[in-house]
């Protein structure tokens, strides 16, 4: 394919509009709703200075002055305040709290991924465990969440929450991420089943006879796919950890994300769902940063080929 | 297992979770204080609750609740995934083109918090699955694009439908005969399978994170209970020192999952290629 670019370029472009379309998606939905937005919060037959409210948080002039308002403070920082589930206080105080659990399980979680892939491609993990994976995989986040919140609760009891059992809860809810929803499942087999499809090339058995290995030829070759996949296995983990962190009762975005959901606290579901786009679209530049090399390195002729045409050969 | 023996598999699953919603009550039983936490041997088939109701209907009001929207997410995404392999026969770059700008969009949203964000838009006495299951459809419909796509392009895209109409083949035999039905149909079958098992676990995962905080559930009304009741009602049972003898619901609960996810395998392997 001569232009190989347009996929990249479209994923960097893809990248770039995430971090303003997700929270513009949010703020016209909140404009949705029956009603204007400072009546929902405060209702004003049950809570007075409605209008004071809405000045305060930028709601009186529309949607756009309030998404425009919005996004100028997030990007130095400022997401204002939480407006109903820790009414006051900081967003970014919240999420400065919630971040590091939710980077470190889905930082654990997306390790197993890559190192179940990487296993199951070296033929490190055994095929007969692969019905036994296909069947763990099946098994939904929630149910997994609930026999590893039994676990801790019979390892640990009243002390669960203790240092001890805030780092048990981690690392079950990681294991938990990693094994539900088929996600080890199709990062071990899945990266296998691209990586013989592609051994069964003929230039895979030409490269061979030459004297080089099967993986050197492949890899190239397999590692866009290779990207997107674990990419979407990673976003995957993201909208997993919802459910993880509030069934393990883990202070993460994710339990923070849920809380502002069942409570509307817009303001709180505004930054988390901004921050788990921010996420995404780094992750989609990765992809498109990681494709572009991939692309460029299969392109460059190796050392010692002759790439003169045959006319010039000959003449 | 022959495609034959899946496909009974698939009818005969499909069909009891249809009936289950068909026949849903709409309210559970009567309350019977004598029959509290009575295990399925005591009270057929599947035991009582904690007010001495029949689990039965916590199942058929959990199936009424799932069935249809997974029904319609699944076979949205399906319509989907056929538009996708048609569209790439085609053979429009620009087409093409904005396929894949449409399926990196919505691709890397979190699906949860889409999800969330439309949970957090439902009136609260208009609650139901149906908003969520067609968002979740949505999110699922780039993924389904995509692998139907590839399969119209191992098969040759634009060039494999000028041979048939060479052959004298007209375009509805050609594109729903051949393209779809024998060549997409596995793809897109399993895709809204899929799509059907993920909006049943959706539905189970935000009804249970909603009562395990005492919230009512975005997914359906109060009156109804939902498989994730049955969830929460066998959990204390894994813990043996609260002494809760639920273990039956945790079983019931599990069951019906699974039953769920045989429907998928099923539907799946019944419609692979021959």
């Amino acid at each position: 394919m001569k232009r190989w670019w347009i996929q990249p370029l479209v994923r960097l472009l893809a990248a770039m509009s995430l971090p303003f379309v997700v929270p513009a998606v949010i703020t016209g939905f909140i404009w949705a709703l029956p009603g204007d937005p400072a009546s929902l919060i405060c209702p004003p037959h049950i809570c007075g200075g409605t209008e004071a409210l809405a000045d305060r948080w930028n709601l009186n002039d529309g949607a756009i002055h309030f998404f425009l308002g919005w996004m100028s403070d997030a990007v130095r920082l400022d997401f204002g305040n939480s407006w109903r589930l820790h009414q006051g206080l900081p967003v970014l105080e919240l999420l400065q709290t919630a971040i590091p659990a939710t980077l470190s399980l889905i930082g654990i979680a997306a390790f197993m991924l890559i190192a179940g892939a990487v296993a199951a491609t070296k033929g490190w993990l055994p095929r007969q465990i692969d019905p036994f994976l296909r069947v763990v995989g099946l098994v939904p986040a929630l149910v997994l969440a609930l026999a590893g919140a039994a676990f801790i609760e019979l390892t640990f009891g009243f002390g669960s929450f203790s240092e001890g059992g805030r780092l048990a809860r981690l690392l079950t809810g990681a294991a938990v991420l990693g094994f539900a929803d088929g996600a080890f499942t199709g990062a071990a087999l899945g990266s296998r089943a691209t990586f013989e499809l592609e051994a069964n090339q003929r230039y895979v058995g030409m490269a061979v006879l030459r004297g080089e290995s099967t993986q050197a030829n492949t890899f190239p070759n397999v590692a866009p796919a290779l990207i997107g996949q674990m990419r979407a296995r990673i976003i995957h983990l993201l909208s997993g950890a919802v459910v993880v962190e509030v069934v393990l009762r883990i202070d993460g975005i994710g339990s923070l994300l849920w809380g502002g959901t069942l409570r509307q606290d817009f303001g709180v579901v505004l930054a988390a769902g901004t921050l788990f786009a921010v996420v995404s679209a780094g992750l989609l530049l990765l992809q498109a940063v990681l494709e572009a090399m991939v692309a460029i390195h299969v392109r460059r002729a190796p050392d010692g080929v002759r790439t003169d045409t045959p006319a010039e050969v000959c003449g | 297992m022959s495609r034959q023996r899946w496909m009974i598999v698939a009818a005969a699953s499909l069909s009891m979770l249809l009936l289950a919603a068909l026949f849903s009550p709409e309210h559970l039983g009567q309350i019977r204080l004598d029959l509290v936490l009575q295990g399925p041997l005591d009270v057929l088939p599947f035991g009582t609750d904690t007010r001495g109701r029949s689990l039965v209907d916590y199942a058929t009001q959990g199936a009424s609740v799932v069935a249809a929207p997974a029904f319609m997410a699944g076979l949205l995404v399906a319509l989907f995934g056929v538009a996708g392999g048609l569209l790439r026969c085609q053979g429009s770059e620009w087409v093409n083109a904005l396929i894949q700008a449409f399926s990196e969009v919505v691709g890397a949203l979190p699906r949860m918090v889409v999800i969330l964000v439309v949970a957090l838009l439902l009136p609260r006495d208009h609650r139901s699955l149906y908003p969520l299951a067609l968002a979740w459809a949505l999110l699922s419909a780039p993924g389904a694009m995509d692998e139907a796509a590839a399969v119209a392009v191992r098969l040759g895209g634009a060039r494999f439908v000028e041979a048939l109409r060479a052959h004298g083949f007209s375009a509805p035999r050609i594109y729903l005969v051949h393209v779809v039905g024998h060549n997409l149909r596995p793809v897109v079958v399993r895709q809204g399978a899929e799509t059907m098992m993920a909006v049943v676990f959706l539905e189970i995962a935000l009804s249970y994170l909603a009562l395990a905080e005492n919230q009512p559930s975005f997914t359906h009304p109060d009156s109804l209970k939902s498989w994730a009741d049955l969830l929460k009602l066998g959990y204390p049972s894994l813990i043996p020192s609260l002494d809760y003898p639920s273990g039956h619901a945790l079983g019931l609960a599990l069951g019906l999952l699974g039953l769920v996810a045989v429907m998928t395998i099923a539907l799946g392997r019944a419609a692979r290629a021959r």
